[in-house]
Order: structure tokens, then sequence, then C-alpha cells
């Protein structure tokens, strides 16, 4: 399907210009202004980068100043806690429960995965009042629990159905030797096919783990003061810092820097994850 | 036993032989009947251990979350107004008292908006951009700009927001302060104009999924059937855009189903934009539907009332989700 007319090549050069304009001025001006000091950020020249960097805008967002109190550094620890946990819990189950929906095909199964689809992409809304009741009836919001809980209750559906996907994918022969052999079903799935499927738990995690590093809803209305995420805090952070402009941007990048390294290095992951939870294992 | 002794011996010797070969043929016979069953028995005890492993985990979570969706149902209809619980039923009280309220109506035309303006030109957009990409010649260009416009899937909307709340500032902002240094005094007060604060947000959103759009379009033009349809009508001498119209999108239709449905669940759940760039402001002129419950239930205390809000978005949610879960379900179980 390539085409090398003119028309074609002015295009090519309109789209880099729009699209590149678009989608890194952001990042730029993100990632200079996070090197200004206060004065720099307050002549205006955004689009000019530093002369002098200030790293130190790093050490203050992370470890907290006068005037940026909302320390980042305990709170990346929260969040990679809470989601690493959550992306090996919702990984391990959900491919257990996607390994059933792509093998079986009893009633249970089709009404299961009915259930399911409803409940893959369910507003938060509608389940945010009964798990804070939990959570604090319980006292599991004062630790790591109460998120992790949560987030599973909700991200194992997801993780099921993209475990699943790549699952049926995998051709039926490999487990029907196996089973002449005398394997049971739970011994052909831990010794065959999830070995081999260590590509799709890749996939999946990295979805899982991008998609819980950046929620916000639950861990605002969930979080406490010893287990409040990233999100949490750069929301409350751009309420207090409101002109510091340097300080937020460099807050921002501190925020984004471990699912953009995810993205940057195994992007290819990333896509086929995507592909996934459109069904296009 | 006389009798038996007065016979032949030779016959009763046979006859004794032939009765344990028989009992030792259904000898064989039970223990291979009980092998049998043995072996059932261990099948069954495999399929209970199956079941424990596979089904009961995926269960336990799918149960535990229409759980509390019921519980909000039920909250829903009871009068919980205060911190504290109250689980007196009282029908559709608080779903009339929200309906009856001036914000309930900001927030479905503002859903409306999001749903109609976050989903069509992203998906126009995204269509066009992938059969670019598709037919350019440079495979360089195509790498580039699938990363370029893909990077924004790992940021959050909380950071995303975070910066072009600062893009948008009217004053000191980076798009009205680059503009003027050209010359060009756009008098664009974006987020902060309640009449067109919403369609400055939108376009975050669709900034933030035009890459994630962009992946899944072009990943429904593979396959081997519409690339010989492609060729066909190019052969058949149809310009590249009446190929795109009537052989790619006609062809293309389950993936633009999928997409579509991700893109209206995405902006009908939208909360975070909305809250970190102008928190519903000015005004209540940017609220949406998710930030209404969320501050009616958890500023508020009106429980019962943000109960239903909850509902309501969840019904929304559902209907619109109906068309992807029955493909997805036919593809399933093909």
């Amino acid at each position: 399907m390539k085409s090398n007319s003119p028309t074609v090549r002015i295009l090519v050069i309109a789209v880099l210009v729009l699209l590149s304009i678009a989608y890194l001025m952001p990042i730029y001006v993100m990632v200079i202004t996070s090197l200004k000091s206060l004065e720099e950020v307050n002549r205006a020249n955004y689009l000019v980068p530093s002369t002098n960097p200030q790293w130190s805008n790093y050490v203050e967002v992370l470890l907290g100043s006068p005037s940026f109190r909302s320390q980042m550094m305990p709170r990346l620890l929260n969040s990679t806690i809470i989601s690493v946990s959550v992306t090996a819990l919702a990984a391990f189950f959900g491919s257990l429960g996607g390994y059933y929906l792509s093998r079986s095909r009893t009633l249970i199964a089709r009404l299961l995965f009915i259930l399911i689809g409803i409940a893959l992409y369910l507003p938060y809304q509608v389940v945010i009042i009964p798990l804070s009741i939990l959570m604090s009836r319980t006292g599991m919001n004062q630790s790591y629990g109460g998120l992790i809980f949560s987030y599973l209750i909700l991200n194992v559906p997801l993780a099921s159905v993209l475990m699943g996907t790549f699952f049926l994918g995998i051709p039926r022969e490999l487990e029907e030797a196996a089973h002449v052999d005398g394997a049971s079903r739970v011994q052909t799935f831990f010794r065959i096919i999830a070995p081999i499927s260590m590509p799709a738990y890749a996939s999946v995690a990295i979805i899982i783990f991008t998609q819980v590093w950046n929620e916000f809803f639950l861990a605002l209305t969930l979080a406490t003061r010893n287990t409040q995420t990233v999100q949490v805090v750069m929301a409350e952070a751009k309420g207090t810092t409101l002109v510091l402009y340097n300080l937020q941007m460099a807050a921002a990048l501190v925020a984004i820097a471990l699912p953009m390294l995810l993205f940057l290095f195994l992007g290819r992951y990333f896509v086929r994850g995507i592909l996934a939870g459109a069904l296009k294992g | 036993m006389h009798v038996h002794a007065s016979l032949p011996d030779f016959g009763c010797k046979k006859s004794s032989a032939e009765v344990d070969k028989a009992m030792a043929v259904i000898d064989t016979k039970t223990q291979e009947k009980k092998l049998a069953v043995s072996a059932q028995r261990q099948e069954r005890r495999q399929s209970i251990t199956d079941i424990l492993i596979f089904l009961v985990p995926l269960l336990f979570f799918v149960i535990l979350l229409y759980g509390t969706l019921f519980w909000t149902v039920y909250v829903s209809f009871t009068n919980w107004r205060t911190i504290a619980p109250n689980y007196e039923l009282t029908g559709f009280r608080w779903y009339n008292f929200l309906i009856n309220q001036p914000r309930f109506e900001v927030d479905i035309v503002n859903n409306l908006k999001w749903l109609i303006l976050g989903v069509v030109p992203t998906v126009v957009i995204a269509i066009f951009l992938a059969y670019f990409l598709e037919l350019t010649p440079f495979p360089k260009v195509e790498a580039y700009i699938r990363t370029l416009i893909l990077y924004p899937v790992a940021m959050s909307f909380i950071v995303t927001g975070t910066v072009w709340s600062w893009m948008y500032e009217p004053q000191r902002g980076v798009i009205n302060t680059a503009l003027r240094s050209i010359g060009i005094d756009s008098g664009f007060r974006f987020a902060t104009n309640p009449g067109t604060a919403t369609y400055w947000l939108i376009l975050i959103f669709i900034w933030q999924y035009l890459g994630f759009s962009v992946i899944i379009t072009q990943s429904s033009f593979r396959t081997t059937e519409l690339q010989e349809l492609i060729e066909a009508a190019t052969m058949d001498g149809a310009s590249r855009l009446r190929t795109l119209f009537s052989v790619i999108i006609p062809n293309i239709r389950a993936g633009l189903l999928v997409l579509v449905s991700l893109l209206l669940i995405s902006t009908l759940k939208v909360f975070d934009i909305v809250f970190i760039v102008t928190n519903g402001g000015p005004g209540i002129s940017t609220d949406v539907l998710a930030l209404n419950m969320w501050v009616t239930t958890f500023q508020q205390h009106l429980v019962s009332a943000g109960a239903g809000i909850g509902v309501i978005i969840f019904l929304m949610a559902f209907i619109l989700v109906i068309p992807y879960t029955i493909y997805a379900f036919r593809k399933w179980f093909e």
C-alpha cells in the first residue's frame, strides 16, 4: 500500500511538522522548565532552555521544601509498592482465569465472560462507596492492603481477558500432547502454557502497571496519609504551588518517569497489550 | 457334593477349569472396571482442582465486583445523607432530588459533548492518520510518528492536565505567550471561558488518546483479505481517497466498533482532566457526572444521591458497552 506521489510527500512534511509541534512542545517545555529558576520562568521565554540548569529543583521536589511541601519521594515508594503488587497478583490470577475462559466452553464460562465483558471497563464511581466503607471499617485503608485489594478487584477481570486473548492463539495440540503423556491440566498450564506465554505476561503487566500507577479517582478517595500515591500528591501540588511552574514540571516528570521508561524500552509489549485490549491477540 | 463327585472327574475338572477361566475373565473385567472408576474419580478430582485453581480466583473477584455494584444500587435507594450510614429505604427520592438540580442538566449536556466531541474527531483523525502511515513510503517516518503520538498513553491525566493547564493559562500560559512573541494576540481564554472551556478540556483528551486510536485502527488494516481488496481497487484505478471510503472503512467495521466503544467508555468516565484543570469551573460550567458524583458523595456527604449518580453513570456505560460485549463474546466462543 505504499505510495510515493508528490501529494503524499507534501502530506508527509505537513503531518510531520504539525504532529511534532503538538506532541513535542509539551514534553520539551516540561523538561526545560523543570530546570529553570523561578526568575527565569518569570521572564516568560518558555521555549528557550535555561543557561544555568537548576538540578536542585528535582531535589526540592523529591525531598520537599518550604515552597514545595508535598514530598514526592515517599509517594513514589507508595505508588511503586501498590502498582507492583497489583500487577503481579492481577497477572497471576488473571492468567489462571484467562486460561479457564479460553479453554472452557461450558455455560458457566459463557455467563462469566458476559459478566466480565460488562465489568471490564466499569466506571469506578459505581463501586467507590462500598469500597470506601469496606476499607475504613476493616482498617485496610491504613495500609497498602486496601488500595491493592481494591485495584485487584477492578483489574483481575481485565487481566484475565487480556491473557485469555493470548491463550486463544496457542495451538491446542501442545496441550493434547502433554495430556497424552499423563500431565494434568494444572501441570500443563504451569509447565508448558505459562512459560511460553512470558511475552503475554509482559504485555499485560505493562498495561496493568501503567493503569494502576496513573489511576487517580480511587487513589484520591481511598488513600490515607500513609498510602498517598504519586497522582494524588501531584494534584495536591498543583493546587499549592500555583505559579511555581518549574517545580510543577519537575514533579510532573518525576511522576511519569517510571511508566515512560517502560514505554520507551518495552514499547513493543505496550502496543501488544493495547491491541489485546482491542481483542486483537 | 456327592452328586458332583459321582460325575466324571474329567467333565467336572473341565467345568471347574472353565469356571476358573470365566472367573479370571470376570476378575480382569472388574479390575478394569475398578481401574476405570478410579481413573474417572481421578479425572473428576483433577477437574475439581482445575476449577479450584483456574475458575475460583476469577469468580471470587467478579463476585466481589458485582457485590459492590449492587451495594451501590441499594445505597442509592436509601436515605443516607450524612457521614453516618443510613440504610432506611426511600425509593426514588434521591433520584428525584438529583434530576431536579440545575447541575444535573449541566452534567448531562457536558457528558454528551464529551461523548460526541471526544470520540468522533478522534476516530476520524485516527483513520486518516493510520491510512497515511500505511501509505507513507518512509519507514522511519512511520516509526517516528507512532512513537511520538503514542507516548501520552504512558502519562496520567493528572500530569497531562497539569501541563496543559499551564499551556492554556491565558496571561502567562505557554500557547498565548508563544503566539504573542510572534506578534499574534490570540485572545484565547481557553479553560477560563465558561462557554468554551469544555471544548478545550476535550482537546486534551483527544491529544492523549490519538496514538492509542491510531494503533488500533492501523492494526485492523492488516488483514490479508483487506490487503487483497485494496490491491484490487488500486489495479482498477480507484483513487487513494476512494479506496479509503469504499473499500477500507466498510471492511474495518469490527475494529472501529471496538475503538469507538473503548473511547466512549473513557469519555463517559472522565474525571481526572476536569478535576485537575478546572475542577468543574468556572462556576459549574465544565462539571461532569463523575465529578458531581465525587463532590456529592465525599464533600457534601449526600451519599445516597452520590450512589444514584454512580448508578446513572453505570447504566450509561452498560448501554454503551453492550455491542462491544456481544462482539467480544462471538469472537471468543466462535
